[in-house]
């Protein structure tokens, strides 16, 4: 590799494209590894031991888990009453089911029907969550972007609802889920007023400030030419902000998941959060971690996807913060057919190639 | 004058800076009798500071300029040379003083006075004939149609027809400052400003832009204000220059460049073009202000090891 092992370790030093990938990849690899690791060598961790012959210990039975330490004490009593000793292999604790058992669970999990008749499937349970996020988020961005982009663009205004709602914002969101109940019910209502009190004072600020950075110099431009003040909100500050205004939005609505479980809980217990209780009663930790790596890879998806969109309508930003996955797509894009970015951008560069037609103009 | 011994004072004590062939007069003569397009009255700028007092950046500064003339603003930093632009262009409020537009006076930034700024400020969501098209669309006088048609007229004009659709990150310094040219003279401004427009440049591009602006300025009825520090650029471009003086900046002298037009690179070393040099150098860096540029140094080398 031409880069030397000094470019590891350089301040906001720059990838080459396949250790960009190599590393995004380890990102996932590294702890997928350590949970292999920790389930698969046997003299790691693995504090139980599953009974395969209970032999002359009267409470053990065949497939108990059981603590290593009673166990092995066990063991010595029967030994030392002449019996038969039982028999075991060290394994993990249920609450930590071992990789293949969390894929198979995220496999079946779509196909297995519920314990009970009044139970949601998995996909019910994720698409009541994902309806919770999205009218939650929706609400939110509704009133919230465009009150953080007239807090930004206006001082009045800001001065007139920021102070209230920087107090706001550090009151945590689940401590008005008693009041949630009270006032829209025990169903969906307070759930995603949780969603939205958790969401909306942050973005109202987030996008304030994102308005701010907003190069003033455009602005005067603007004016020169004729801007009037709402046309320099509607033709200068919504267009020269909404690349970061989209980023905000995927960073936001990430916020917004992490809101879920906990506006999930109140009233009536509902959508993931409900699922992954009962699984958790019904000691099925394979699909507890099955539907909490499903609302990871949901949240990623939405993510790469947003990004995705983000390049298609803004073709003006360059790098609009791609994540792995699509500079990984890029970089297939890219030997897949030569650009002709490349041909233009020789062009651009020479002044010399628009001189010809300046003096066409003069002459 | 003074006595230095250097190259350009040499040939402007030969040669008076006001010397003017009969041609050159001839055109300032019928320049000063086309109509006064902006007039400066009595222009005075304060500025808050910190302890609660004002300092004062500007200083009873008037002058009036006339239909298709150049002029440049020149002055030692401090000046307020680029606050005259902004008051002109109506983005900072002078504190006394008024700006009148074909008599008129004006408040606030409008289309009639359309500016280029030092950095770039195209619009980077917009392609360059988009950009163009701007002011056109904000007037409300034009349909989307025409509004093209006129831009990808000025598009031409500044010699960037091929780039129309491209976004501004794709294009080079010079070329975006082409496009703010392009888009601030679209509206049909009475006058452009131009805040130091070229002073990002690299010298080879700025020697480049300075000649497409002339040539650009002799196809656009506009009356330019070119606000700059670079001397060079003043007496190459101008009609006539503004001087000032800094601390406050007060006006010097209004003076007429006398070297022939059509300007040319080559004339960059012709004795006129160094007389009027020599003369701005004078005002500006004056001979005993250059004494002190000399700053005491202590030796960082060793004792006989010189590069001189």
């Amino acid at each position: 590799m031409a880069a030397g092992r000094r470019d590891w370790l350089r301040p906001f030093g720059e990838l080459p494209p396949r250790r960009r990938l190599t590393l995004g990849a380890l990102a996932f690899l590294l702890p997928i590894g350590l949970w292999c690791l920790v389930s698969y060598v046997p003299f790691i961790w693995h504090p139980m031991i599953k009974v395969t012959d209970p032999g002359d210990v009267d409470w053990m039975s065949r497939d108990q888990t059981v603590e290593g330490d009673a166990f092995r004490t066990e063991n010595q009593a029967v030994v030392a009453r002449g019996g038969h000793v039982a028999r075991g292999l060290p394994t993990n604790p249920v609450f930590l089911p071992a990789p293949h058992e969390v894929l198979r669970a995220l496999v079946t999990g779509f196909t297995t029907s519920p314990a009970r008749p009044d139970e949601p499937w998995l996909h019910e349970a994720l698409l009541h969550s994902i309806g919770i996020i999205f009218w939650g988020f929706l609400i939110s961005s509704l009133i919230g972007v465009p009150l953080g982009i007239l807090c930004g663009a206006l001082p009045s205004m800001a001065r007139l609802t920021e102070p209230f709602i920087e107090f706001f914002r550090y009151l945590p969101a689940p401590a008005f889920g008693a009041l949630a109940v009270a006032v829209l019910g025990i169903n969906d209502a307070p759930k995603i007023a949780i969603i939205f009190i958790g969401t909306f004072f942050q973005q109202v600020l987030v996008v304030a400030n994102t308005t701010r950075r907003l190069d003033p110099a455009l602005l005067e431009a603007a004016q020169t030419l004729g801007a009037k003040p709402r046309q320099l909100l509607w033709r200068v500050v919504v267009p020269g902000i909404i690349t970061d205004l989209f980023s905000d939005q995927r960073v936001l609505l990430g916020w917004a998941w992490t809101y879920l479980i906990v506006a999930e809980l109140i009233g009536v217990s509902s959508g993931i959060t409900f699922f992954i209780n009962q699984q958790a009663k019904y000691r099925a930790y394979d699909r507890v971690f099955a539907s909490i790596i499903l609302i990871g890879l949901i949240g990623l998806f939405t993510d790469v996807i947003l990004a995705s969109i983000g390049r298609q309508i803004f073709p003006w930003a360059r790098t609009a913060r791609a994540g792995w996955f699509s500079q990984a797509m890029q970089m297939f894009k890219r030997r897949e057919r030569p650009i002709p970015a490349a041909a233009v951008s020789t062009e651009i560069t020479g002044e010399a190639t628009t001189t010809v037609s300046a003096s066409e103009v003069v002459s | 004058m003074s006595a230095n011994a250097g190259a350009p004072e040499a040939i402007a004590n030969l040669l008076d800076y006001r010397a003017q062939t009969p041609e050159v007069a001839d055109r300032f003569r019928k320049l000063k009798e086309r109509p006064v397009i902006l007039e400066v009255r009595g222009l005075v700028k304060d500025f808050a500071v910190r302890d609660g007092g004002t300092t004062r950046a500007l200083d009873n500064v008037s002058f009036r300029a006339h239909r298709r003339e150049i002029m440049c603003v020149i002055g030692p930093s401090g000046c307020g040379k680029s606050t005259v632009a902004r008051i002109l262009a109506g983005l900072e409020d002078a504190t006394a003083g008024e700006v009148l537009l074909d008599g008129k006076q004006v408040h606030g930034p409008g289309p009639d006075r359309g500016m280029v700024f030092q950095g770039y400020t195209l619009f980077p969501w917009l392609t360059v004939t988009k950009n163009v098209m701007f002011g056109l669309e904000l007037s409300g006088e034009h349909s989307s149609a025409t509004a093209e048609e006129e831009a990808r007229a000025w598009i031409q004009l500044v010699g960037l027809h091929k780039f129309a659709d491209a976004y501004p990150h794709q294009l080079s310094g010079g070329m975006k400052q082409r496009v703010a040219i392009a888009r601030a003279l679209a509206p049909r401004p009475r006058i452009l400003l131009m805040d130091e427009p070229f002073g990002a440049l690299d010298a080879q591009t700025r020697a480049q832009m300075q000649s497409y602006l002339l040539q650009i300025w002799k196809q656009v009825d506009v009356t330019i204000i070119f606000i700059t520090h670079d001397l060079d650029e003043a007496v190459y471009l101008a009609d006539r220059i503004l001087v000032l003086d800094a601390h406050p900046g007060r006006v010097r002298e209004l003076m007429e460049v006398a070297v022939p037009r059509p300007r040319t690179p080559e004339q960059f070393v012709s004795p006129t073009f160094m007389a009027a040099r020599g003369h701005l150098q004078e005002l500006i860096h004056p001979p005993a202000a250059q004494a002190q540029d000399r700053i005491p140094m202590i030796r960082m080398t060793v004792v006989g090891d010189d590069v001189e």
